[in-house]
C-alpha cells in the first residue's frame, strides 16, 4: 500500500479583508475567517486521486495553531485517512525552514511514498516549504507540478515553465511533488465525509514530542515590517454613476486612437 | 568586506537579462561579486557575464548539466559556496531559481527570502522587501546568519550596463541527478493568440461565475472588437481554457490597449500584462494591486460599468 503525505496550511480565506496590525508585525487575523490554501487544496485533491485509484493512505500534516485543526478536520472530511497537527508556541514566529524541519520530523520515521504540497502559501508566497522538506528527508523534489503519472515506481510530471511551456521530467518515488493551482478539480467535502471525518484519528504533536526544540526552528528570516504597497504613480482613479465613468473611458480609447 | 554570490541562469543558449539585473543589484550594494554558471559547453557565455560585471565567474561545464535539475544544480552551487563561502546568494526567481534555492538553503541551514524586488543595505547588514498575499501587502525582511539566500524577481530593475575585466575559472563538480529531464513542451496558442491582439479585455474572479464572461463581458469585447483574456484562478477553475490565460505562466502581452475586469493583479498576473501601452483597470476594491500597474482605475462595479461602457462604445461607434 502506498503511503502519501499532504502537507497543507491553513491561511485567511480569499475574501477575508485583511489588515494590518498596528505595529506592522504581520495582518490583523484574530477575527478573520481561514481556509486551506488554495494550492494545497490542489495537493490534497492529486493525493485523493492516487487513493481512488487504489491502495493509498493519505495523511495529512500542517503546522499552525488550535485554528489550523479546522483544516485538517476539513481535509480528513474529502477524504483523508489521518492527520497530523503540529504545534508548539516555539514555533510561533519560525520560518519556512523552521516549519519544514517540523514536517521532517514528523514524516522521517514513516516512509512516505509520495509527498505533496503546495507550490506556494497565498498569505507568506515564500513557495520554499516544499523543497526544503524534500531536501532534508533526503529525496528528490520538483515544484510547479501541473501533470502527474505514476508508473512503474516512477513519476513521469510536467512542470510550468515560463510563457506556457511545460518540462516533462521523471522522478523515482520516493519524492516530493509542488503542485501548481489548476492541476485538478477539487473535490468538495460530502456531508457523509464530514461525518466519517470526526471517526478519523487526528495526532498532535509539539516540538518535544518531534524531537525538536525551540533553538532548532528558530527563524533565520524575520519580518520587519509589513505595508501597503504604495499605489503606482500613473494611476488616475475615477469613480461615479457608471454612465458617466463609461462615457469618461470611450474619451480616454478614444484619445487612444483606438476607434 | 562582503562577497555576494551571482547564480546566472541561461535560457536558450544566452544568458538571460535577469541575471545581469543580479548583477547590478550586487554591484549597488558593494563589497566583492563572484557569479557561478551552470551549464553544458558554457565557457563563451561565462566570459560574456565575466566581461558584463560578474566579476570572477565559475564555470561549471558539464554533460550534466544540459537540462536543469534541481539535484544537479544544487550540487555546483553548494560548491560554489564552498570555494568563495558568499555572505549573499542570489538568485533570479524563475521557474528554476524558485525550484532549487529553497533546497539550498536547507542544505545549507542558511535563511532564505525569495521574490524580493528591493534589496537595501542598512549598514553592514541587508534589508529585503518583496511582496505578501499576492500583492495586496508589501515586506520588509531580515536574515539572521550567512550566507543569506535571496531570490530576485525578474524584470524589478535595470540590468547592470557597464563592463569590467573580470575572470573565469572552471568550477569542477559532478551533475548527478535522481530526476530526469525527458523533454519541453512549447506553448501552443491554439487558435487564440493574444499576443498580437491591438484590444485585450480581460476578465478575473470579480466576475464570481463562468456565465457572466459571456453575459457580461463578451459585449464589451465584441463592441471594441477586441479579444478576451483571462487569469490564472478562471483558467484553474475551468471557466475558460488555458489559451485564454494572461500572465508568467500564461500569455505575456502588450497590446494598445488593456482592460482588467474584475482582477485583482496577482505578481504572475502583472508580469504578463503590465507593458501593455495603456492599462484600463476595474475593480471593486481600491487596495487592489492591480491599480498600481493600471493608467486609469475604475473602482466601481464591474457589472454596472462594463454594461455602460459597451453601450457606450457602441453609441460612440454608431452601431
Amino acid at each position: 500500500m502506498k503511503k502519501i503525505l499532504v502537507c497543507l496550511k491553513q491561511v485567511p480565506h480569499k475574501d477575508a479583508r485583511l489588515d494590518v496590525r498596528s505595529d506592522g508585525s504581520w495582518i490583523q487575523d484574530d477575527n478573520i475567517k481561514f481556509e486551506i490554501n488554495d494550492y494545497d487544496t490542489y495537493a490534497l485533491e492529486e493525493a485523493l486521486r492516487l487513493k481512488d485509484q487504489g491502495e493509498a493512505e493519505v495523511v495529512v500534516a500542517t503546522v499552525g495553531p488550535e485554528r489550523a485543526a479546522q483544516a485538517l478536520r476539513t481535509a480528513l472530511g474529502m477524504g483523508a485517512d489521518r492527520a497530523i497537527h503540529i504545534w508548539d508556541d516555539a514555533l510561533a514566529e519560525t520560518d519556512g525552514l523552521g516549519i519544514a524541519k517540523a514536517l521532517a520530523a514528523a514524516a522521517k520515521d514513516e516512509n512516505f511514498d509520495i509527498i505533496f504540497t503546495g507550490l506556494m502559501s497565498d498569505d507568506a508566497n515564500c513557495a520554499v516549504t516544499g523543497p526544503m522538506l524534500a531536501e532534508l528527508l533526503g529525496i528528490p523534489h520538483i515544484t510547479a507540478v501541473v501533470k502527474t503519472e505514476f508508473k512503474n515506481g516512477d513519476v513521469e510530471v510536467e512542470r510550468e515553465l515560463e510563457g506556457g511551456a511545460l518540462e516533462v521530467a521523471s522522478l523515482p518515488q520516493p519524492c516530493l511533488l509542488a503542485v501548481q493551482t489548476g492541476i485538478n478539480e477539487v473535490r468538495y467535502a460530502s456531508l457523509k465525509g464530514i461525518m466519517q471525518a470526526k471517526k478519523k484519528p487526528l495526532d498532535k504533536k509539539d516540538l518535544g514530542e518531534l524531537g525538536l526544540d525551540a533553538a532548532a526552528v528558530a527563524p533565520k528570516l524575520t519580518v520587519e515590517k509589513i505595508f501597503v504597497p504604495p499605489k503606482g504613480a500613473g494611476a488616475e482613479i475615477i469613480e461615479g454613476p457608471a454612465d458617466e465613468v463609461a462615457s469618461k473611458l470611450v474619451g480616454k480609447i478614444k484619445e487612444l486612437g483606438l476607434f | 568586506m562582503s562577497k555576494t554570490l551571482i547564480v546566472g541562469e541561461i535560457q536558450q543558449g544566452v544568458l538571460r537579462e535577469a541575471t545581469l539585473e543580479l548583477v547590478a543589484a550586487a554591484r549597488e550594494l558593494g563589497g566583492d561579486v563572484v557569479s557561478l554558471l551552470i551549464g553544458n559547453g558554457i565557457g563563451e557565455l561565462g566570459e560574456e557575464l565575466a566581461k558584463q560585471g560578474g566579476g570572477k565567474v565559475l564555470v561549471a561545464d558539464n554533460p550534466g548539466f544540459e537540462s536543469y535539475t534541481a539535484d544537479a544544480h544544487a550540487q555546483a552551487m553548494r560548491k560554489a559556496v564552498e570555494a568563495e563561502s558568499p555572505d549573499l546568494i542570489l538568485i533570479s526567481n524563475t521557474p528554476n531559481g524558485w525550484d532549487v534555492a529553497p533546497k539550498v538553503a536547507a542544505a545549507l541551514d542558511a535563511g532564505i527570502v525569495t521574490d524580493v524586488f528591493k534589496i537595501e543595505q542598512d549598514g553592514d547588514e541587508p534589508v529585503f522587501t518583496r511582496r505578501l498575499f499576492n500583492g495586496k501587502f508589501n515586506g520588509r525582511f531580515r536574515i539572521s546568519g550567512t550566507p543569506r539566500i535571496a531570490t530576485v524577481q525578474p524584470g524589478a530593475r535595470a540590468p547592470y550596463e557597464g563592463s569590467d575585466a573580470g575572470s573565469v575559472e572552471a568550477l569542477d563538480v559532478t551533475a548527478a541527478s535522481r530526476t530526469k529531464v525527458v523533454g519541453v513542451k512549447t506553448a501552443e496558442a491554439g487558435g487564440h493568440d493574444l499576443t498580437k491582439a491591438e484590444i485585450i479585455v480581460s476578465g478575473g474572479r470579480g466576475l464570481a461565475k463562468p456565465e457572466n464572461f459571456k453575459e457580461v463581458l463578451q459585449p464589451l469585447v465584441e463592441a471594441l472588437g477586441a479579444q478576451m483574456g483571462a487569469s490564472r484562478p478562471v483558467v484553474d477553475a475551468g471557466w475558460l481554457p488555458h489559451n485564454y490565460q494572461v500572465g508568467s505562466s500564461g500569455q505575456i502581452v502588450q497590446p494598445k490597449l488593456y482592460i482588467a475586469v474584475g482582477i485583482s493583479g496577482a505578481i504572475q498576473h502583472l508580469v504578463g500584462m503590465k507593458n501593455s501601452n495603456y492599462i484600463i483597470a476595474i475593480n471593486k476594491d481600491p487596495d487592489a494591486p492591480i491599480f498600481e500597474v493600471a493608467d486609469l482605475g475604475v473602482v466601481g462595479d464591474l457589472f454596472e460599468v462594463i454594461p455602460a461602457l459597451a453601450k457606450a462604445v457602441n453609441e460612440a461607434k454608431g452601431n
